[in-house]
C-alpha cells in the first residue's frame, strides 16, 4: 500500500504540492488527471524519492520514503517507473535493456536475465524485436519497451508518467493496450495521464488534480461522468 | 646549397632500435590516455558533485594541466619530487605527467559529453533501482564515450606528442632515440625525417583503430 | 657573476624575467605570422576546391602529427644541410610560426564555414563582390565565433615555446632559463612553481578576459540564421 500523508513540495519559491493525501491499495489502478504544471509528474516521482519532499510523509509498503535511513534504491526495486520521454537506453538491444536491471541489480546470471527479458518483451508484444537497438523502433515500441523493462524488476507498483503523451496518435493504442492489460492483471498502478476514456474505463479511481491539490477524487466513472465540483466539471468540459 | 650526401642506410641500420622506441611511444600513449580516461571519468562526476572538496580538488586539476606546458609538468614530477626524496625513472615521470595532462583536458570533454546525454536516462535507470554508480557504469558513460569519442581520439594524438618530451629527460621513446642515434652518426636530417615519418604512421594506425573501435562499439 | 651562489640571486631574478619577455616575444611574433599564415591556409580551404582541400589538409595533418621538438631539429637541421646558417633562435620561431599555422587553419576553416548561409546570400544580393562580402560580412561575424579557440591556440602557443629550448636557442625563455637555475642551485621545485605561476596567470587571466567579452558580445548581438 502507499500511502501519502501531508506532502508539500517546492522548487525554489514556486510550490508545487501543497499538501497531498492519498492512499492507493495493492491491486487498485489509479488515474491521476489535471492541467500541465499542477504537480502530478513531480507526485509520482517524490513517490519513489527521484525528487525529495519538504514536508509530509510518504510511506511505501510501510516504509518511510524519505526517512534518511531508507535504501532509496533497494525500494525502487518495488517500484516501477515508465516516463513520459521513452528513456529506453540507446547503448542496448532491446532484451538488453530489460535484462541490465535484474542482471546487475537483482544478480540474475546473463541466461536467467536473458530469459526474463524474452518473456517479458514478448509479454508487450515486442517479442520479435529483441536484438533491435531502441534507435530501431517506433516511438510506441520503445515506450512499450520502456514499460517491459519496469516490469522486469516485478515491481509491487507501477507509476506511469503520461506515457503517452509524447506519441504520435496512431501509436498511442498500442501503448493503452498494453496498460489495459497490465491493469487486468492487477498490477497496481497510478498513472498521469491525459487520456480520459482510457482513465474511466481501466481504473479504479481518479484523482483530478488542481493548483498542488487533489482537488476532487471518486470512483472512476463516476467522477469522469458526474464531476461534483465545478473546478473538475470545467476541465473536464474542456477535453471531452 | 645542397653540398651534403644523404646516407640513409645508416638509418636503416638502426631499425630495430627505432621499431622498438616506436612501441614505447605507442605504449606511453595508450597507458596515459587509459588511465587518464579511468581518473577523468570519476573527476568528471566529481566536476558537478555538491561535495566542495571534491570539486574544487577537480577544479584545480584541471586549471593547472590546462594552463601550464607539459614541459614544466614533466619537471615537476622528475625534478620537483626529486626534491622532495621521491625519484621516480624518466618513464614513471612522464606517464605521470602525460597522464595529468590528459585527465585535465579529458574531464572538459567528458564534462560537454555528460551535459548532453538527457538527465532522464539518470532517472531511468535510478527508477530500475541501480545503485547510483551502476548508473554511471551501464548506462551514462558508455553513451558520454560514444558521444565525445572524436575529442577523445584528438586527445589521444595530443597525448603522442607530449611523449616526446620525455627526450628531455632522457627517455629512450621515439623521440628520444633518434637523438641518440643522430647523436652517434651525425646525420639529424636523415634520422629525424624518419621519425617524423614513423610519427605519421603511428598516428594513422591510432586513428584507424580508432575508426574500427567505434565501427564495432558504437553501431547504435 | 664570479661568486659561483648556492641560492636564488637578483641576477637569477633578472634571468627569469628575461626569460618571460622572451616567451612572451617569441609567443606574439609567431602567433602573429603563425595566423597570417594559418588564415590563408584555412581561407584556401573554405573555398570549395577539392583539390585545394585536400592538398592543404595533408598539410596540417602532417604538422598536427609529428611532435613540435621533431618539427624543430629537422627544420633546423634542414636549414644546416641547405647551407643557411639562420640563428637556432629565429630556425625556431618559423618552426613555431608553420606549426600554429595548422591549428589556426583548421579554427578559421571552421569561422568562415559556420557563417550562417543567409548572412553570405543577403551580401551578395545586395550587390557585393565575393570579396567584399567575405571581408565585410564573413570575417566580423566568423572573427566573433573563433575568438575563444583561437585565443586558446595562442595561449598553447605560449605554453610550446618552452621547448625551443631543444635547440640551444639564445637568449633562453622562460622555462629554459628556470632549468638554467636549477642545475645550479638545485631548488628545483620553488622555481618550478615560480615558472608555473607566471604560464598560469598569464594563461587564467587572458581565458577569463575571453569569456567575459563572449559573454558581453552574445548578449548585445545575437547572430541568428
Amino acid at each position: 500500500m502507499i500511502k501519502i500523508e501531508g506532502l508539500r513540495k517546492s522548487f525554489g519559491a514556486l510550490e508545487v504540492l501543497k499538501g497531498i493525501d492519498l492512499t492507493v491499495n495493492k491491486g487498485e489502478v489509479l488515474c491521476m488527471i489535471g492541467g500541465s504544471g499542477s504537480g502530478k509528474s513531480t507526485l509520482l516521482m517524490c513517490i519513489n524519492a527521484l525528487e525529495g519532499i519538504d514536508f509530509g510523509r510518504v510511506e511505501v509498503n510501510g516504509i518511510d520514503v524519505h526517512a534518511p535511513g531508507t535504501d532509496k534504491n533497494k525500494l525502487r526495486q518495488k517500484i516501477g517507473i515508465v516516463f513520459q520521454q521513452f528513456n529506453a537506453f540507446p547503448h542496448l538491444t532491446a532484451w538488453e535493456n530489460v535484462a541490465l536491471a535484474p542482471r546487475r541489480v537483482l544478480g540474475q546470471s546473463k541466461a536467467e536475465s536473458r530469459e526474463l527479458a524474452e518473456y517479458h518483451l514478448a509479454h508487450v508484444g515486442l517479442g520479435d524485436k529483441l536484438d533491435h537497438f531502441p534507435s530501431q523502433l517506433s516511438g510506441g515500441q520503445q515506450q512499450r519497451l520502456a514499460i517491459a523493462r519496469a516490469l522486469a524488476m516485478k515491481p509491487d507498483y507501477m507509476l506511469l508518467d503520461e506515457v503517452t503523451s509524447a506519441l504520435d496518435p496512431e501509436l498511442v493504442g498500442e501503448v493503452l493496450d498494453t496498460l489495459r492489460l497490465l491493469a487486468e492483471e492487477g498490477i497496481t498502478m497510478i498513472a498521469v495521464t491525459h487520456e480520459i476514456p482510457f482513465a474511466r474505463e481501466v481504473s479504479d479511481r481518479v484523482a483530478f488534480f488542481h493548483e498542488g491539490v487533489i482537488h476532487e477524487i471518486g470512483a472512476a466513472k463516476d467522477l469522469i461522468e458526474n464531476p461534483q465540483l465545478p473546478r473538475t466539471q470545467k476541465f473536464l468540459s474542456k477535453i471531452l | 646549397m645542397f653540398d651534403y650526401r644523404f646516407q640513409w642506410r645508416v638509418v636503416f641500420k638502426h631499425w630495430p632500435e627505432l621499431l622498438d622506441a616506436a612501441l614505447l611511444t605507442m605504449e606511453l600513449t595508450f597507458l596515459s590516455v587509459f588511465l587518464g580516461l579511468l581518473i577523468g571519468m570519476v573527476m568528471s562526476v566529481w566536476r558537478k558533485s555538491e561535495n566542495k572538496v571534491l570539486f574544487w580538488f577537480t577544479a584545480t586539476w584541471v586549471a593547472l594541466a590546462r594552463n601550464t606546458p607539459a614541459l614544466l609538468q614533466i619537471y615537476l614530477f622528475y625534478f620537483g619530487l626529486g626534491a622532495l626524496g621521491i625519484h621516480l625513472s624518466s618513464y614513471a615521470a612522464v606517464l605521470a605527467a602525460i597522464t595529468f595532462n590528459n585527465v585535465g583536458y579529458l574531464i572538459e570533454i567528458l564534462r560537454g559529453g555528460l551535459d548532453s546525454i538527457n538527465l532522464a536516462q539518470r532517472g531511468a535507470a535510478l527508477g530500475l533501482g541501480m545503485r547510483p554508480w551502476q548508473v554511471y557504469v551501464y548506462v551514462i558513460f558508455p553513451q558520454v564515450l560514444r558521444a565525445v569519442f572524436l575529442p577523445i581520439t584528438n586527445q589521444v594524438v595530443w597525448a603522442m606528442l607530449g611523449t616526446s618530451l620525455g627526450m628531455i629527460i632522457g627517455l629512450q621513446e621515439l623521440t628520444g632515440m633518434t637523438t641518440f642515434l643522430q647523436s652517434q652518426t651525425f646525420r639529424p636530417f636523415e634520422f629525424y625525417l624518419v621519425a617524423a615519418v614513423i610519427y605519421l604512421i603511428i598516428c594513422e594506425i591510432m586513428l584507424m583503430s580508432a575508426r574500427l573501435i567505434a565501427r564495432q562499439y558504437f553501431r547504435w | 657573476m664570479n661568486s659561483f651562489s648556492m641560492t636564488f640571486t637578483v641576477n637569477d631574478f633578472y634571468l627569469m624575467l628575461q626569460g618571460a619577455a622572451i616567451t612572451f616575444l617569441l609567443t606574439i611574433a609567431s602567433g602573429f605570422f603563425g595566423s597570417l599564415l594559418g588564415f590563408l591556409i584555412g581561407w584556401g580551404r573554405a573555398l570549395g576546391y577539392t583539390w585545394l582541400y585536400y592538398l592543404l589538409s595533408i598539410y596540417i595533418e602532417v604538422i598536427r602529427s609529428v611532435p613540435l621538438l621533431i618539427q624543430f631539429v629537422l627544420y633546423n637541421s634542414f636549414l644546416a644541410i641547405a647551407g643557411l646558417p639562420i640563428d637556432p633562435f629565429v630556425s625556431g620561431l618559423i618552426t613555431l610560426s608553420v606549426y600554429i599555422s595548422a591549428y589556426v587553419a583548421e579554427v578559421v576553416t571552421a569561422g568562415i564555414v559556420g557563417v550562417p548561409l543567409t548572412m553570405i546570400k543577403a551580401a551578395r544580393g545586395l550587390g557585393m563582390s565575393y570579396l567584399q562580402s567575405f571581408r565585410f560580412v564573413v570575417v566580423p561575424i566568423g572573427a566573433r565565433s573563433v575568438l575563444p579557440s583561437w585565443t586558446g591556440l595562442m595561449l598553447g602557443l605560449m605554453k610550446d615555446t618552452s621547448l625551443i629550448a631543444v635547440l640551444g636557442a639564445s637568449p633562453p625563455e622562460l622555462l629554459r632559463s628556470s632549468q638554467i637555475i636549477i642545475t645550479r642551485i638545485q631548488e628545483p621545485l620553488a622555481i618550478l612553481i615560480g615558472a608555473g605561476a607566471f604560464y598560469f596567470i598569464m594563461c587564467y587571466v587572458i581565458n577569463m578576459a575571453v569569456q567575459r567579452y563572449e559573454k558581453s558580445w552574445t548578449s548585445r548581438r545575437k547572430v541568428t540564421a
